[in-house]
């Protein structure tokens, strides 16, 4: 067994998973395919870039990184706030919004790429490492459990991912707002009828949507480059999850994410990174032909 | 009254009487009141029209009462005539270039508008019809007029082949699939070894339909956007006898959620939907093969996002489900994305701050401007209408159909206008003058308000009353019934019949001015 292709499976699979929910979360909660998720994250990144230029000298220290993934998440919520102050709030309650949603979120991505290119430049931005300086302080660059070899970085994404995205479904499980939004999931008008704004919680959704964009960014930024067009890889990544999981089924985003990771990782490794994507499809359409609403699938009752 | 005020009024009276007086009219034989002319093969006819007598002349003659075939041909003539005359080599390509994506979003629009299918795979059928007849013009020596159908017979299979699961997915998941195609023609295209790795996966050297040695110049543009033209055309003929036909017809009675009430009623609207889903992508084949054919070439963009969103960004902007939206958002997107060249990446983002706006203040994308322009107007109006209580007397549209006599609506609307005319007549200086001179020899505006206040009618007018002549007049009101004494209207008393003159102008001027 190669620990290697397996754990950086692993850190990919957390970072798309974090993608994949967001947009999965949003499909269900709101009825939007929210094709802006791309835009939120390149604003993420961006977010992250200003802080680690202008809030600190070097990234050195453990409160640097966190400054670092703090920008990056708040600019995040904020990137998935506007998306939804323009996508959903004026559209929400005129017919035919699915698609009419759809659009908007597509024309705010088309949009938002030129902004960040005008804004700028097309250069790539570097992201530095934020779990890096863990291991400075701890004086050692790798660690080991048994026969797996980590670096920090990649541990870091996995955990950092995980917990964020736990955090998210306790929350949604627990909370009185949490509630709320699964009342929006079963039936947006009997919600309504009990007195769910469904304003208020749609935005709420798109803002903890942003969030996870916001780390997923700052996360895999720091493995790539952060520039105008950063957000369409990653936004295909969280499409093809979202629906290969079943739109709407967080368990179903999570092993679609896992078997996404892999099959990245495992193609990456033995056909080269040009094929990634062609493996992805041909994955999509295994599963697809088999379960043709993806693997949590849903019935048509849930979300019409 | 003023003069703005009569613009209002005049405004008013023509939306009363409907918008009949503004369709176009052509001459009619008084013989042949039924002959209509029809499209060849079918019972179709070219120009909805309605026949009638003109009123003044009283010729028989025709209304035109859908003025879409007018627009179209104006606008299909000069898309010809402009660029072929005025053209050039820019707006040549540009022209051509329009043409190509304008036949490739009608048939994209039969799928997603018609079907109700949500594919993004019609650009990928296009690539796969525009490489495999590029290929074999290369290498099996295929004439060039062979093109056409070897493509749609290629479009068709493609099309078979991506419409079986089409079956049982929906709505998003058919789109990433579909988008998932496209995605894997680029990357098999890209290494495919019969395209040639070296060239970046694209082909070229073809063969075309312009001959090689007059290709690049004016001639041969002009050949290319006579043919892309002629594409245009025959795209517009498929979407409408697709659409408008019987394939349409069915479809649209078993929209998204009539599908179980249409099924019960014997409409196969699956078999309908891949009836035209499959009739598109042969199209597409066709438009591929042209393609290959206008560029001798077949390129990767084809299968690119970058292409897609640009042609779904002109069928959004022009408006989703018909087929003049197609057209023009088409024009309007061709125009923004090669015309303006020099802008670089701005103009993307203003086609994407266009589609935004289209999906937040239309309804219809841009071609359904006019009409929601209408609706609101319409509403405003009615919103105006009921805002005012009270019409002084004059018949509003609601109650008009209620009165039987139509000559009383126009006799009140006179009336009502005549007294507002009178209004604005009334000064000081002329209750002066009636104060100074009641009978005799008045001013042209007094003696018009005197004539309107003699004619009156009976009941309730007001008339002097001689209680003791030369010494006491008082005022009374007629009762307007035979036996019925007239009433007192108040206790004033006046020593002179003049005095008591001007107190009933008085009385009629205040009643004139509340009304």
């Amino acid at each position: 067994m190669d620990w290697f292709v397996v754990t950086s499976a692993l850190a990919l699979a957390a970072m798309y998973g974090l993608l994949g929910i967001g947009i999965s979360l949003t499909w269900s909660s709101i009825g939007m395919l929210n094709l802006a998720h791309g835009f939120t994250f390149a604003a993420a990144g961006y977010g992250a870039w200003w802080a680690s230029k202008n809030l600190m000298s070097a990234p050195t220290s453990g409160t640097d990184a966190l400054i670092v993934a703090l920008a990056g998440i708040l600019t995040g919520v904020v990137g998935g706030l506007v998306v939804g102050l323009v996508a959903f709030l004026p559209l929400h309650d005129r017919p035919n919004f699915p698609i009419r949603s759809l659009i908007a979120t597509l024309a705010i991505s088309l949009a938002g790429t030129q902004i960040f290119l005008l804004t700028f430049g097309p250069l790539n931005k570097p992201l530095p490492k934020i779990f890096d300086p863990v291991g400075k302080a701890l004086d050692m660059r790798k660690f080991e459990i048994g026969p797996i070899e980590m670096t920090w970085d990649r541990a870091g994404s996995i955990v950092a991912a995980t917990l964020l995205c736990v955090l998210v479904l306790v929350w949604v499980r627990m909370s009185r707002r949490g509630i709320q939004m699964r009342a929006m999931m079963q039936n947006p008008e009997g919600a309504a009828l009990v007195g769910v704004s469904v304003r208020s919680t749609g935005m709420m959704v798109m803002g903890i949507c942003g969030g996870m964009a916001g780390l997923a960014a700052v996360l895999l930024s720091s493995t790539f480059f952060v520039n105008p067009a950063a957000g369409v890889q990653p936004l295909a990544k969280g499409l093809v999850i979202a629906l290969l999981g079943g739109l709407g089924s967080v368990p179903g985003a999570v092993i679609a994410a896992i078997l996404v990771g892999f099959t990245e990782a495992l193609t990456a490794k033995y056909f080269g990174t040009t094929t990634t994507l062609f493996a992805q499809y041909v994955l999509v359409f295994l599963v697809l032909a088999v379960r043709p609403r993806g693997i949590g699938g849903l019935l048509d009752e849930v979300r019409a | 009254m003023s003069s703005a005020e009569q613009v209002a009024r005049e405004r008013e009276r023509q939306a009363l009487v409907g918008r009949r007086r503004l369709l176009p009219r052509v001459p009619a034989r008084a013989d042949r009141t039924l002959h209509r002319r029809r499209w060849p093969l079918s019972k179709t006819t070219v120009l909805h029209l309605g026949g009638r007598y003109n009123p003044k002349t009283l010729g028989r003659e025709r209304l035109i009462t859908e003025k879409a075939p007018l627009w179209w041909f104006t606008f299909l003539s000069l898309a010809l005539v402009v660029p072929l005359l005025a053209g050039t080599d820019k707006m040549l390509t540009i022209a051509s270039t329009f043409a190509i994506y304008a036949s490739i979003n009608l048939m994209w629009m039969l799928v997603m508008g018609t079907a109700g299918i949500f594919s993004l795979a019609s650009l990928a059928i296009t690539g796969i019809g525009a490489y495999a007849t590029c290929w074999l013009t290369i290498n099996a020596d295929l004439p060039w007029p062979l093109m056409f159908p070897v493509g749609a017979v290629v479009g068709l299979f493609v099309g078979v082949i991506i419409a079986i699961p089409a079956r049982r997915m929906d709505g998003m998941y058919y789109a990433l699939l579909t988008l998932g195609i496209a995605e894997v023609c680029r990357a098999y295209a890209l290494q495919a070894k019969w395209i040639g790795a070296q060239s970046q996966g694209s082909l070229s050297g073809g063969g075309g339909f312009i001959p090689e040695d007059i290709r690049f110049t004016q001639t041969g543009q002009r050949i290319g956007y006579a043919a892309a033209f002629v594409l245009l055309l025959a795209a517009l003929a498929v979407y409408r006898a697709v659409n408008g036909q019987r394939l349409g017809l069915l479809l649209r009675a078993s929209q998204k959620e009539d599908e179980a009430v249409s099924e019960s009623m014997g409409i196969d609207f699956q078999r309908a939907r891949l009836a035209v889903f499959l009739i598109s992508s042969a199209g597409l084949g066709v438009i591929g093969a042209f393609y290959a054919g206008y560029f001798r070439a077949a390129s990767l963009s084809l299968f690119g996002v970058d292409l897609l969103l640009l042609l779904f960004a002109m069928i959004v902007i022009g408006g989703l489900g018909r087929a003049e939206g197609a057209v023009i958002g088409t024009l309007l997107v061709t125009i923004v994305d090669r015309y303006f060249v020099d802008f670089g990446a701005k103009r993307f983002l203003f086609i994407g701050l266009l589609m935004l706006a289209s999906v937040l203040f239309t309804r219809g994308g841009a071609f359904g401007l006019r009409d929601q322009w209408r609706e609101l107007r319409a509403r405003r109006r009615s919103q105006r209408r009921a805002a005012r209580t009270s019409r002084h007397g004059a018949v509003s549209p609601e109650e008009a159909p209620e009165i039987a006599d139509k000559a009383q609506i126009y006799q009140r609307r006179f009336d009502h206008n005549q007294r507002a005319h009178l209004k604005s007549l009334i000064t000081d200086d002329l209750i002066a003058e009636h104060r100074r001179n009641p009978t005799g020899l008045h001013s042209e505006e007094l003696e018009r308000v005197m004539l309107y206040f003699r004619k009156a009618e009976l009941a309730g007018k007001y008339c002097v009353y001689a209680v003791k002549p030369f010494a006491k007049y008082r005022i009374v009101a007629l009762s307007g019934l035979p036996g019925v004494p007239p009433r007192v209207v108040d206790d004033r008393v006046y020593p002179t019949v003049d005095e008591a003159y001007h107190a009933v102008f008085l009385r009629r001027v205040n009643d004139l001015r509340s009304s």
